[in-house]
């Protein structure tokens, strides 16, 4: 008995060494956790990936690198925490999540350079990301999602939501969502597909705006961008009034309609109705260029 | 009462009727005096250095009350009305305000006002926003570096646009997104530079 307890100390033992030896760690830990309850989760560098499942219970495995000081997981009053510590030095090392939470769970992610990725989550989502890409399953509930230079892809089921998506020069893909969005970007690319729109406000400065979706009754949809080109392509059931203005660029669109000029001054618009007009849809740039067509 | 017939209660019809003996209750010159100062000093050319002294200042207080009144008004237009909500660190901006149906443009169609708060919100950020820059990865710093470009030339664009038609409601909007978007830029690069000290 005595051997074999020895046995499998030496084997900790050398364990434990050969991680330190390669410089990775791993790292596990559940906690108990609500089942609609707060989940924060912070990670400098690497990656953290988020899934939701029915259990109770909060489940972190890491990969630490090099440099990571340690993973402190703590829970209180419903609100657990996963946090991925630096030595006070600043020079960090990478940690790679992977976090289960009840899928009911209000999930919070804030990484620097960190890829996030988030799937089967059905509580509200806010992800921050200062140069790491997010992806993330869209569950029917709220999404705030904020990056400064990573890439964002989203996609839903069609469940209605509100999403905030705002980057600074990060693109942006989002499929299948629905509901009310709110985008922005500067110089990224937002390329958005909704099933049914009921509010839409992008605003881009240089990016590109492409737009495929069925508005609801009554939708509002609001495109602006100053050099960024707009491509919208929309149906909707009871139709939409369209008011389309352009400083120094094109208007296109598959309706037939002939854009106006002002007069002596630059600048044209086109506006219609297609079908009912029960929703409104404004399109606005300065010298980008924008085409209206219906959706296939 | 008046079938009695006494002293008391007999008319005076002048004062010599009236016994000089008696004495008034309490000496009344003092008050006179007063009185007769008091009108003095309300006659302009009389008026003694040190009484006019006195009377300057509810003329101060009155100047002092119209210049808060117009201090007043320069800050509600600059505050509170609609125009004045949108403006640069030391150059001129553009209000949002509509044209005309017509398309010409009004006095009130441009509005250009610098916004006290909004150019010290924006020289704070610019001040951090180097050091906040530097502490990105460097390929978010080239990438947000090209955004910050892609602003400031959209800005000139614009601008340019607007000085060929100043009245137009379109570049006017598209401006006023324009410096918005900027300072949402340079809040977010200020907050990504705090984002791994939380962590």
């Amino acid at each position: 008995m005595r051997v074999s307890r020895l046995a499998a100390a030496m084997t900790v033992l050398f364990a434990s060494a050969a991680a330190c030896a390669s410089g990775d760690k791993t790292f596990e830990r559940q906690v108990p956790a609500e089942a609609h309850g707060v989940v924060d989760i912070s990670n400098v560098s690497g990656t953290v990936v988020v899934s939701g499942w029915d259990r109770p219970e909060v489940s972190v495995r890491a990969e630490l690198g090099e440099g990571v000081e340690r993973v402190d997981v703590s829970t209180d009053h419903g609100r657990t925490t996963v946090k991925v510590v630096l030595p006070h030095s600043g020079h960090g090392g990478e940690a790679d999540l992977h976090v289960q939470i009840p899928k009911d769970s209000e999930l919070a992610v804030s990484a620097v350079s960190a890829d996030v990725a988030t799937a089967g989550v059905t509580g509200a989502q806010r992800l921050n990301t200062v140069s790491g890409d997010i992806t993330a399953e869209l569950g029917g509930s709220d999404l705030e999602l904020k990056s400064v230079s990573g890439n964002v892809k989203l996609k839903g089921h069609g469940q209605p939501a509100r999403l905030h998506v705002s980057t600074v020069s990060g693109d942006v893909h989002l499929e299948h969502g629905a509901g009310e969005l709110e985008a922005g970007t500067v110089s990224g690319t937002l390329v958005v597909s909704l099933d049914s729109a009921r509010s839409v406000r992008a605003r881009s400065t240089s990016g590109d705006v492409h737009f495929e979706g069925k508005l609801a009754r009554g939708a509002d949809f609001d495109a602006t961008s100053v050099s960024g080109d707009l491509n919208v392509r929309a149906s909707a059931d009871a139709g939409y009034a369209y008011e389309v203005s352009t400083f120094s660029g094109d208007i296109s669109n598959c309706f037939n309609a002939t854009p106006s000029e002002h007069g002596h001054l630059p600048g044209h618009t086109l506006q219609g109705t297609r079908g009912d007009g029960a929703g409104h849809l404004r399109l606005k740039t300065m010298s980008g260029d924008v085409q209206l067509c219906d959706r296939k | 009462m008046s079938g009695t017939g006494s002293a008391e209660e007999r008319k005076v019809s002048s004062l010599r009727e009236l016994s000089p003996a008696i004495e008034p209750v309490r000496d009344l010159w003092p008050q006179i005096e007063a009185r007769i100062n008091a009108e003095r000093s309300s006659a302009p050319a009389a008026q003694p250095r040190t009484v006019r002294a006195r009377a300057v200042p509810p003329r101060w207080l009155a100047a002092a009350a119209v210049v808060a009144s117009v201090a007043v008004g320069v800050w509600i237009g600059r505050t509170l009305l609609p125009a004045a909500r949108s403006g640069s660190g030391g150059e001129s901006t553009i209000s949002a305000s509509r044209a005309t149906a017509a398309g010409a443009p009004t006095a009130l169609d441009v509005a250009y006002v610098p916004d006290p708060r909004y150019q010290r919100d924006r020289a704070a950020l610019m001040r951090s926003v180097q050091a906040r820059l530097a502490a990105l990865p460097p390929p978010a710093r080239v990438k947000v570096m090209a955004s910050l470009a892609a602003i400031h030339l959209a800005k000139e664009d614009l601008e340019s646009a607007l000085g060929e038609d100043p009245g137009n409601a379109l570049l006017q909007e598209l401006l006023v997104n324009t410096y918005q978007d900027e300072m949402r830029v340079l809040t977010d690069i200020h907050a990504a530079g705090d984002a791994g000290r939380g962590i």
